[in-house]
């Protein structure tokens, strides 16, 4: 009784009441949720060996005993005592046996609900490599990391976040390879989080960042492959795994990751560094080429090659807005498209594009409302910026910023500008690990695998560690 | 905020000879147009040396008692804190003015003549007010940065200047009197300044050497030869019609159509001077509590600032303020006193025993042997 006002007497809370083939007539509930569990499962499990079992002249405890050793024909099967592991269990998709007057509950595991199978990760996709993508229920993600990493090493560490939601997370580590002093602040920061619900590991981003250091740039990472997981796992990395989604959260990252792809360590050493470089380049190029163009184009046309100069000024002097005016326009306009792209219908699709590409593109530089060398300018930058897709909000914020400074203060305030970035991208840490690490403070060693791929032989000959030293630097553990 | 982390000495010692070679970039007039190559190479030779030796008391001080001088003090005698940090707060702000007068007439001039060279003042202290309080550690990561673009720059200026090279001209004969020498020499005793920077902010960095200090005035040495070396050898009489020294290569500077490469320069000289003010703030309030700091910063910006307006109103105080031979001068004594002041207190402290947190509890010879062995 004391359950169903828990549960508010809800519909999908399903008790069936069985009595006991027993000296005494001992009663019992079979306690599940209508649609977490298999009911094929549950009647072979547990109904089925249960009714016809004699269990004699046994005291409540004792059957309780006696249903948990001998009778439930299911290899998840747990004893517990409170009301709190009961819920947890129940809303978990296990079936809970209460013998009346037993001080023990047992819990049979008959999870049997609807899930999205595993496929590959749309957000990831790799041209070499596995196919295989998180799914949502946590055993289902944790079964895909323990396939990969068979150590006896990796630890699946259990805990609860979401007052209400009570949502399952696992932290997930190598043993040998994780800083303990790591384990424990992330321990510590998710112990801390006070959320009522947890739906997304989205949520819990917030209370994983450093405090005081930039928000500008993501310091928790987040993949949806489990072998780019496995791979941070032995550079001493935390996975954070959250019922319900996809996305495993990995800390500490840092800024060098986000130009790392699985597809590089699968590739030619040598086309990997050229991807690396490419990737480089069009984040600068989504940063910096609009504010650039804007600058130069305002403050210091004499830079221009003569010929561009020409065509520019020609395209520019037919517009009737600022160059600054003219270019934020334009950005903005692309980042509605994008959004309405986005939550578009896929059949309307079409409809936006050619909206998008003739009507707004074409007509707009046809009618003289926008130049073309902005518009390509844009065009470029807007590209770059889906090369490393993860750095795409600081990247639209900080074009934004940098269109402004070029067209209030040019190249002066463009340098000013970036040199308080790179002082603000310099303070942040990942949970105590300089997010610039392997840059500034700068690690020889380490440039094996920032800029250029080196081949295998160079890259196992030492581990490489995300760990807090003394200095809080990444270092090499060898 | 200012992290007590210890960081790499190596950094650290980076970052200072960045701003060490940028003063190559700012200054106008400073090298006696009268002088021959070699001549202004035996005085960058001189005013470099004088450096090294200026440099030798904090050396001692952070090898023999691996702290800064105010720590030092600090724990020596308290009593002489307030006045030390004086005496290094006066001087800072002198230093940041003495860099940022010229620097903001400079792209008041070129650039922006419509405005006030206060307002580009004021911009820049609001970055580097911003910078010193992320604090030491985090401008010395952005040392690594500004070292990448340096190399980038000086090879983009450089390289695009080979081509103007006059080798017909091209002689090592030495001439100049002896007036122009001194000049010289006083001259390239300015990044002195990065020792009282060294002096006041080098106890929460590790790992020091004799050599790096070395190799950040060798490379500062190189960078003002290969500067001296293309002024008077690819440009003439062209050098000396420039007001500054941003502008020196910069017209010869240009691979194909692509011209432009002085804004690399001058990018060079903002993120310079940007990160020497961040600096000076942060050893303005090397001793302030942490949440005194907050306030100090921004305080001592203001400070800098009234003294930018003062001098931008009333020329004879800017002629005072941009006075290399006085520069160089309030410098070798700061650089020179300071730690010497230190070390007696400190010794004295240290015979007396009262100086309880000495990480190397031997006598002098500990130090001096370090020295030597570098």
């Amino acid at each position: 009784m004391k359950l169903e006002q828990q549960f508010a007497e809800s519909a999908d809370l399903t008790i069936r009441e069985l009595t006991l083939c027993s000296a005494s007539a001992i009663g019992a509930l079979v306690i599940t949720m209508e649609g977490l569990v298999d009911k094929q499962q549950l009647a072979q499990s547990v109904i089925n060996p249960l009714l016809p079992y004699d269990f004699g002249n046994q005291s409540p405890d004792e059957v309780g005993q006696s249903i948990f050793r001998s009778v439930i024909a299911s290899a998840d099967a747990k004893a517990f005592s409170t009301m709190e592991e009961l819920v947890t269990y129940i809303t978990s998709g296990f079936a809970v046996i209460a013998v009346d007057g037993a001080s023990q509950f047992c819990a049979v595991g008959v999870q049997g609900f609807a899930f999205r199978g595993v496929s590959e990760p749309e957000s990831e996709v790799v041209q070499r490599g596995s196919r295989e993508g998180f799914s949502e229920p946590l055993q289902i993600n944790m079964s895909m990391i323990r396939r990969r990493l068979k150590s006896p090493g990796l630890v699946f560490e259990q805990m609860t976040v979401g007052s209400e939601s009570q949502t399952q997370l696992m932290l997930c580590y190598l043993q040998t390879k994780v800083s303990q002093e790591l384990l424990q602040t992330l321990r510590e920061r998710l112990q801390a989080c006070d959320l009522e619900t947890v739906l997304a590991s989205g949520y819990l981003s917030d209370y994983l960042e450093d405090e005081k250091t930039s928000r500008l740039f993501s310091g928790v990472g987040i993949s949806e492959r489990p072998d780019a997981v496995c791979g941070k796992l032995t550079e001493g990395r935390i996975a954070v795994i959250v019922d319900g989604t996809p996305a495993v959260i990995l800390v500490p990252r840092l800024f060098v990751e986000e130009f790392q792809g699985v597809d590089d360590y699968s590739n030619r050493s040598y086309y990997a560094a050229f991807i690396r470089f490419t990737k480089y380049l069009s984040f600068f190029a989504a940063v910096f080429l609009p504010g650039l163009y804007v600058a130069l184009a305002q403050f210091h046309p004499e830079y221009f090659p003569t010929q561009l100069l020409i065509q520019t000024s020609e395209s520019l002097a037919k517009t009737p807005f600022p160059v600054m005016t003219e270019t934020l326009g334009i950005t903005l306009v692309y980042e509605i498209m994008k959004e309405a792209g986005l939550r578009i219908p896929k059949s309307l699709g079409h409809a936006v594009s050619i909206v998008g590409a003739l009507v707004i593109g074409e007509s707009a530089v046809t009618a003289g409302i926008i130049s073309s060398s902005t518009l390509m300018v844009v065009a470029t930058a807007a590209i770059c910026s889906y090369v490393t897709s993860t750095l795409y909000p600081p990247i639209m914020v900080l074009r934004f910023i940098l269109i402004l400074v070029g067209g209030l203060t040019g190249l002066w305030g463009i340098t000013l500008a970036t040199a308080v970035i790179i002082i603000s991208v310099c303070s942040k840490s990942s949970l105590g690990v300089p997010y610039m690490s392997s840059l500034a403070p700068f690690s020889l060693r380490r440039m094996r695998d920032v800029f250029i791929r080196a081949g295998w032989k160079t890259l196992g000959k030492h581990t490489i560690r995300v760990q807090k030293f003394a200095e809080t630097e990444v270092r090499d553990a060898d | 905020m200012q992290t007590k982390t210890a960081f790499s000495s190596k950094r650290f010692l980076l970052a200072l000879m960045l701003c060490a070679c940028s003063i190559i970039l700012l200054q106008n007039d400073s090298i006696a147009a009268d002088t021959s190559f070699t001549s202004q190479l035996i005085g960058i030779f001189a005013g470099l040396s004088v450096c090294f030796l200026l440099f030798l008391p904090a050396v001692y001080i952070k090898t023999h008692f691996d702290r800064d001088v105010v720590s030092l003090v600090s724990d020596s005698l308290p009593k002489l804190k307030i006045p030390v940090m004086t005496v290094y707060a006066c001087y800072f702000v002198y230093t940041a003015l003495y860099f940022l007068l010229p620097y903001t007439e400079m792209f008041h001039t070129k650039y922006f003549p419509e405005v006030s060279p206060c307002l580009i003042t004021v911009l820049l202290l609001v970055c580097c007010v911003y910078a010193a309080l992320k604090g030491v550690n985090v401008i010395s990561r952005f040392g690594v940065f500004l070292f990448v673009f340096a190399m980038v720059t000086n090879f983009l200026m450089f390289g695009g200047s080979i081509s103007e090279l006059d080798w017909a001209h091209c002689t090592f004969a030495l001439s100049g009197g002896i007036g122009e020498f001194f000049q010289n020499v006083v001259y390239f005793i300015t990044p002195a300044f990065v020792i009282p920077i060294f002096a006041c902010l080098s106890d929460s960095t590790q790992n020091f050497r004799l050599r790096q200090p070395i190799f950040a005035l060798l490379f500062t040495g190189l960078k003002y030869t290969a500067v001296v070396f293309f002024i008077c050898f690819a440009l003439g009489d062209y050098a000396r019609r420039q007001g500054f020294q941003t502008f020196l290569l910069s017209r010869v500077a240009h691979f194909a159509s692509f011209a432009g490469i002085e804004s690399f320069y001058q990018g060079l000289s903002t993120m310079s001077v940007f990160m020497i003010v961040s600096l000076l703030l942060c050893g303005i309030t090397r001793s302030a509590e942490e949440g005194c700091r907050t306030k100090a910063i921004p305080l001592f910006a203001a400070l800098i600032l009234a003294g930018d307006v003062i001098a931008a109103t009333n020329n004879s105080v800017k002629e005072i303020l941009t006075d290399p031979t006085l520069f160089a001068a309030v410098t070798a004594a700061v650089a020179a006193v300071m730690p010497l002041i230190g070390i007696l207190i400190g010794r004295k402290s240290n015979e007396q025993g009262n100086l309880h947190s000495i990480k190397h509890t031997g006598a002098a010879a500990d130090g001096l042997q370090r020295l030597a062995s570098d």
